[in-house]
């Protein structure tokens, strides 16, 4: 049985996700000690990374392209809207070369060795489902899809096997995505945009007979995240530091520490900024 | 002689208004019968006049005994009357705005070491445990148990004819008990959830309410659905289906055991109730 990472990046306008893959690559080498491929549609871009031959085991070009938009924030005061590349996350089943398959987005900064557990699990399908928002103080906005609605997963963090199970999930998650108008309605979405962790958690729910079940297994800990409305300061060996946005006082920030934790930094702004040598404020 | 049933489900039903609880009651037990596999047995307690159709989903009728209506009986309450009518040795009782969703042929094996049993546990349409601080204030201040009349069983015993004439006792001086077992959050209101929960407290029979049991119901008062704001109608929230299968989805998501719809028109278009008849047709 192979195991091995794919990290998914597409580049945009906006933001370069080849160096935050190449960045987030390392990461999981050092804490995981398992090979790493990219799938993307940016391979000329990897000529600005030479390290990439010896970072990637493999690069999977990939195509899909999407008219989506979205706001960018970087801290509470700024933001652009940029173009969303988010609709090839399913096809990662057809062209994994792995058994068994991490797979993580390029800003998900790993820092401790607790997905090793996860990967030496026998689960089909682990994902996230627990969060924890580093800013302490914001409403819990990812625990259901809607407060009216179904749980919520996090599809930026994901293990699977191949298997007929999960080959069915995938191919649901295309279904879901094709027909996307019609579910966001079913589920109460408001944003017509197609997302990832929404059309993740309904394939999970559709999956475990529209209730609760095994399909879908948590991974261990939970999915901490700083929003795009906090910022990415620095990182030193598995220390991160983070200016989160304070309650009331928008532009204004409390600097957050963490330890050994793996943390999704939705600022990719910031992290850009850290990566190319600096600080990330 | 009619051989005594030892165990069946025992429904109290009486239409008021403008709501037809006989309906609810007759929907309840077209749902037990299309859902159980052993314990099939359902009767009604009622003083209205029920016709052909609603007869034949119940096993017995049985009126409501000690009944002055022409005293003005109509408006009170007579739930304590259950255990002495009851035609069953084992007897769970349930609420008429209800519905049976699946076999729950294990609840009886775990009521079976029990005098008496109440539901302290209920979940709303998502799964979630209910951590009812909305309508429940008065039994959590005061101490009591958090009892639902609503799902309860009892058998034939001493215990049970014990607590049912402490419960008469507090149904007809509800007020003087409410002030004296539950004074906090004065309820100026006769419900047999308190008035049980305060029976239980009487007769020290607070293990009936049992944390570990199975009983349990999803419950839809629309204050317990974690929604903010909180609309008056769970319905015009979030759609619902019933299917021919007699799956329950609502808001997506399917329900499971027994589900207390709350909403006095929930069963009265007629498309659950002919949905169930059909199932049971076709077996």
């Amino acid at each position: 049985m192979t195991t091995g990472c794919i990290i998914f990046a597409q580049n945009t306008v906006g933001v370069d996700y080849v160096k935050l893959a190449v960045f987030a690559a390392r990461r999981v080498k050092q804490f995981l000690n398992i090979p790493v491929s990219l799938a993307t549609d940016s391979i000329d871009y990897l000529k600005f990374y030479p390290e990439h031959t010896e970072i990637f085991d493999q690069i999977i070009p990939i195509s899909g392209n999407t008219n989506q938009q979205k706001k960018f924030y970087d801290g509470t005061l700024a933001f652009k809207t940029a173009e969303w590349k988010n609709l090839t996350r399913n096809h990662v089943y057809a062209i994994t070369p792995y058994d068994r398959t991490l797979v993580i987005d390029s800003d998900f900064i790993v820092n401790s060795d607790t997905l090793v557990k996860a990967l030496e699990n026998n689960y089909e399908f682990q994902i996230y489902r627990k969060n924890f928002d580093l800013s302490g103080w914001r409403p819990d906005a990812y625990s259901r899809i809607n407060q009216h609605s179904i749980p919520f997963y996090w599809g930026t963090v994901f293990i699977f096997e191949k298997t007929v199970s999960t080959e069915s999930f995938f191919n649901l998650i295309e279904y879901i995505k094709t027909n996307w108008e019609y579910f966001r309605v079913v589920y109460k979405i408001d944003s017509p945009l197609f997302r990832n962790d929404f059309a993740f958690s309904i394939a999970i729910h559709i999956m475990n007979g529209s209730t609760e079940g095994d399909f879908g297994w948590e991974l261990p800990g939970k999915m901490n995240f700083i929003s795009d409305r906090d910022i990415f300061v620095s990182m030193e060996d598995s220390c991160m530091k983070f200016l989160v946005e304070k309650q009331y006082y928008p532009g204004e920030y409390t600097l957050v520490s963490t330890n050994d934790l793996d943390v999704h930094v939705m600022n990719k702004q910031s992290l850009t900024r850290f990566i190319d040598g600096g600080y990330g404020v | 002689m009619e051989d005594m049933v030892s165990k069946g489900f025992l429904i109290f039903a009486e239409n008021k208004g403008n709501v037809d609880y006989v309906m609810q009651a007759y929907a309840l037990a077209l749902s037990i019968k299309a859902t159980q596999t052993d314990v099939t047995s359902v009767s009604i307690v009622t003083n209205d006049i029920l016709d052909d159709t609603y007869k034949q989903a119940f096993d017995q009728i049985i009126p409501i005994p000690w009944y002055d209506k022409a005293g003005g009986d109509l408006s009170a309450e007579h739930r304590w009357k259950l255990y002495h009518v009851t035609p069953y040795d084992e007897t769970i009782v349930l609420d008429a705005d209800m519905l049976m969703l699946k076999d729950i042929n294990d609840w009886w094996w775990y009521a079976q070491d029990h005098d008496l049993l109440f539901c302290e546990k209920t979940l709303n349409y998502k799964g979630e445990i209910i951590n009812d601080s909305v309508y429940r204030k008065t039994f959590t201040v005061n101490q009591l148990p958090n009892t639902h009349h609503a799902l309860h069983y009892f058998r034939k015993s001493e215990t049970a004819e014990y607590f049912y004439k402490t419960l008469e006792f507090v149904v007809n001086n509800w007020a003087w008990c409410y002030g004296k077992f539950a004074p906090e959050h004065y309820q100026d209101w006769l419900s047999m959830d308190l008035a049980s929960a305060i029976a239980l407290e009487m007769t020290g029979y607070n293990s009936s309410a049992d944390l570990c049991s199975p009983f349990r119901f999803i419950h839809m008062k629309p204050g317990v659905q974690d929604w903010n704001p909180v609309p008056e109608r769970w319905t015009e929230t979030i759609p619902h289906i019933y299917t021919r299968h007699g799956e329950l989805i609502v808001g997506n998501i399917k329900q499971y055991h027994l589900f207390h719809y709350v909403e006095k028109d929930f069963v009265a278009d007629g498309n659950i109730i002919s949905k169930l008849k059909r199932m049971i047709d076709g077996r």
